[in-house]
């Protein structure tokens, strides 16, 4: 047997295990880093599926930005919420669900993939020569990037609009509140911050900027500078008052405002929607990467602070000491 | 100036403007009502002019970014696309008006009334994407833009009971969504394409085809509501604002309903469904007596209407087995029809109930007694919405109806028949329950002044409602436009 075949069962023998254990622990906070750990070895999971592009997505996003979600929530929920969970009782119908979807559906919708995967195999040749065939007019030397940015590049418009969506979300549910004491940030913690912050906006440069040849791009780069404001809230840096209200919003839409315009633009020029044309397809792709790192990376900062900032919308008397967006 | 206009690509700008006006509702939200209704103003042109270009200049439908199919998006201009963006434009237009009045300028909760517009124009936007979308993946992406705005505008009331209400809506709709984009992973790993056309010509009769079938109409049929996987509808919908209620009922359930009718007559012709097609139906028929039945035990306004959409979705779901053979284009058309009458319908009495709870301080049926006077013009527009949802001629209920009749009749399963009937008779009971009180003879006073736009605007949705079986004839011509269903419409129109 191969080594690398019983690494690749090995590695899926523990997803599967790693799956099971957070769903079953009735624990939140272990099921959380359970999820964490989860998330970084399904991460290693797409390196050994040969997409480099959606592994540092999935450790970025799904592992990291996820996590801390899932923390600060659980911070908000308080001891007695976390020990409810387990105890609400269940009705027939719920006693008879999870049955049903584990024992029937799953193993039913598996039996048949696992029956029919040959044909998985690709009877038809993939995209991948097509993309090739278009990639040099396409304005990105990576073909991934080409597909999101360019071919696809419609898909990637919305999700961008479900990204500044999501926040809008969450700011129409409540107002935020301080994530931390701030007499609790401790020196070593301050030190660390001074440390990594430099680099960390380095790297999410270097991230982006490989995303034209390799991968990379907007939603990885995004998400290191979030893990970077993020840092920086944490020791004690806030967004002053005055840049609150409109800089922020400018800030958290101009990622998809720029790439709406750029859509109207083009439909208006040639009649179809995103269709660059090609001596500037190169430089529309860049700055709408460009633009949408910077919308990216405050948008999952503000989704982990959680709530609209207190601004002049809100009554006057909630003026809670801020601790939202960037540094 | 006139080639300008015509050789615009209309339907584009209907997903663009919206959520181009989302965002400036965001960025500007003082602003927000005017951009708002600004954007619903335009948006019915728009739609009208999508029309004319595909009828005068026979429009082609085109790929984003004007790459050839495989690798590009395809944005189709057909007859379906075209009658669901006219009638959200419609509803739509009417709701925004009716939000102005809903969510006055000033007033204590602020957030409230700036949050709804950026989220109703996301969802606005969201819709229109999903309607000329021709490529799985994206139909996804379209899908969970139309289900986020839906949760966030649940839970614009505020309070406990609207904060479950979206949150289980939130995970109803990402099972669906889940379980829709296996079938796409299944689907896009055997044959290397997500467009509908395409795949439509080279799906294949397997198993593997068949699991994609299902996984992607269960997470579907989920997300609109079919029994028995209704039960989050009535607690969301009651819920939610009246604007959203209307919305949701609607506009929201319908669009996971179009993209079953993509998938059902577009991509999976080849395979045979006639099993399928009868459960389809046969939870339809359920869902019908059910939701109806449901309607009938209700205590309050909202909940009544929201069965009631239960009930309705039933019928739009007795499209799958009927639509055979020759009866193929008489059921297609009576599903689209009936899709486009339920949402003026619903919507109008979705607004009328806000109203009504507005002014008479509750939404018990109970306390609508002697409502019949004071606030008589809002109890004549719901008796006009709910016309179309009972089916009564000429509203485009009946002519739905009529048409799911013909169809049962010609394809010989006549039972249909018996249940499409007694429906009718369950709604008009329920609807009768309601005017029953609001006609009583008691004296009642001091109403609080509504504004106008909460009365008029949805008068219009429910009066073309109630005529939409006298101007049916033009909608069903450009429904029939490059529609799926190749068999002539056999079935004559009228009684």
């Amino acid at each position: 047997m191969e080594p690398a075949l019983i690494f690749d069962l090995v590695l899926l023998l523990i997803l599967i295990g790693l799956a099971w254990l957070l769903l079953a622990s009735t624990d939140l906070f272990r099921a959380v880093v359970l999820f964490i750990a989860f998330g970084l070895l399904l991460a290693l999971a797409w390196v050994r599926l040969g997409a480099p592009d959606v592994a540092l997505a999935e450790a970025a996003i799904g592992a990291g930005i996820t996590g801390a979600l899932l923390l600060v929530g659980l911070g908000r929920l308080g001891s007695t919420e976390r020990c409810r969970f387990s105890r609400a009782p269940l009705t027939f119908l719920q006693r008879l669900s999870a049955p049903v979807l584990v024992g029937v559906m799953i193993p039913s919708i598996s039996l048949i993939l696992l029956l029919e995967v040959h044909q998985l195999a690709g009877t038809t040749p993939g995209r991948q020569g097509l993309i090739n065939a278009f990639l040099d007019v396409s304005g990105s030397g990576h073909g991934v990037t080409a597909v999101l940015l360019n071919f696809r590049a419609w898909d990637t418009l919305l999700e961008k609009g479900v990204l500044l969506l999501a926040l809008i979300t969450i700011w129409s549910l409540d107002q935020a509140r301080p994530l931390f004491h701030q007499e609790d940030i401790s020196p070593q913690l301050m030190g660390l911050a001074r440390l990594l912050l430099p680099l960390v906006i380095v790297v999410a440069g270097f991230v982006l900027w490989q995303g034209d040849q390799a991968p990379g791009g907007a939603f990885q780069s995004g998400a290191l500078l979030s893990a970077g404001i993020l840092l920086a809230i944490l020791v004690g840096y806030s967004l002053p008052q005055r840049w609150q209200g409109l800089s922020l919003r400018l800030l958290l839409a101009i990622g998809f405002g720029v790439f709406l315009l750029i859509a109207a633009a083009t439909l208006l020029y040639s009649g179809y929607p995103l269709q660059y044309p090609e001596h500037l397809a190169g430089s529309l792709i860049l700055l709408i990467e460009l633009v949408a790192t910077a919308s990216i990376a405050a948008l999952l900062a503000a989704a982990v602070v959680g709530g609209h900032p207190p601004d002049d919308l809100s009554t006057p008397a909630a003026k809670a000491p801020s601790t939202s967006g960037r540094r | 100036m006139t080639e300008l206009i015509v050789q615009q690509n209309w339907f584009v700008w209907m997903t663009l403007l919206p959520l181009g006006a989302a965002v400036a509702t965001f960025l500007a939200p003082g602003q927000a009502r005017w951009i708002g209704l600004t954007t619903a103003l335009f948006l019915p042109f728009c739609a009208l002019a999508a029309i004319a270009a595909t009828v005068f200049s026979t429009a082609q439908p085109l790929t984003v970014g004007n790459w050839p199919t495989p690798l590009g998006i395809e944005l189709r201009t057909d007859g379906l696309a075209l009658v669901m963006l006219a009638v959200t434009a419609l509803v739509g237009f009417i709701i925004s008006c009716y939000a102005l009045g809903y969510f006055p300028p000033r007033q204590h909760h602020l957030s409230r009334t700036h949050y709804f517009w950026p989220l109703w124009l996301f969802l606005w936007g969201g819709c229109n994407a999903l309607f000329v979308s021709g490529d799985l993946f994206n139909l996804y992406v379209t899908l969970e833009l139309v289900s986020l705005a839906s949760v966030a505008l649940i839970a614009l009331e505020g309070g406990k009971a609207a904060l479950a209400a979206a949150l289980r809506y939130l995970f109803i709709g990402l099972l669906g969504s889940l379980a829709y984009l296996l079938g796409v992973g299944i689907l896009y790993a055997t044959y290397a394409t997500l467009d509908i056309t395409l795949l439509g010509e080279i799906i294949s009769d397997s198993r593997l085809n068949h699991a994609a079938m299902s996984l992607m109409i269960a997470g579907l049929v989920l997300k609109s509501a079919l029994f028995p996987l209704h039960f989050w509808l009535p607690q969301a919908h009651t819920m939610a604002p009246a604007p959203v209620s209307a919305v949701l009922s609607a506009l929201v359930v319908k669009a996971a309903y179009v993209v079953l009718l993509r998938l059902w007559f577009e991509v999976f012709p080849a395979l045979d469904t006639l099993a399928i097609g009868h459960l389809l139906g046969l939870l339809g028929c359920v869902a019908i007596i059910w939701g109806s039945l449901m309607a009938l035990r209700q205590e309050r306004l909202k909940l009544l209407i929201a069965y009631s959409t239960i009930a309705q979705i039933g019928y739009l779901f007795l499209v799958f087995p009927l639509a055979r053979g020759e009866a193929m284009a008489g059921a297609w058309v009576g599903g689209v029809l009936l899709m486009m009458t339920h949402a003026c319908g619903k919507a109008a009495m979705f607004l009328m109930a806000g109203t009504i709870h507005h002014t008479a301080g509750s939404d018990r049926i109970s306390r609508l007694a002697g409502a019949g006077g004071p606030i008589g013009v809002q109890v004549v527009v719901f008796t006009l919405a709910a016309a179309t949802i009972i089916g009564l001629p000429p509203s485009g209920g009946f002519f739905a109806k009529w048409l799911f009749i013909n169809a049962a009749l010609a394809t010989g399963q006549w039972w249909y028949i018996a249940i499409i009937l007694s429906g009718t008779l369950l709604a008009a009971a329920y609807i009768a329950r309601v005017l029953g009180w609001a006609f009583l003879d008691v004296k009642r006073s001091s109403y609080p002044v509504i504004p106008w736009v909460m009365k008029w605007p949805p008068l219009a949705l429910s009066v073309i409602a109630l005529v939409f079986g006298l101007i049916a004839y033009a909608p069903v011509q450009i429904a029939l436009i490059g529609a799926p269903v190749s068999v002539p419409l056999l079935v004559e129109f009228g009684p």
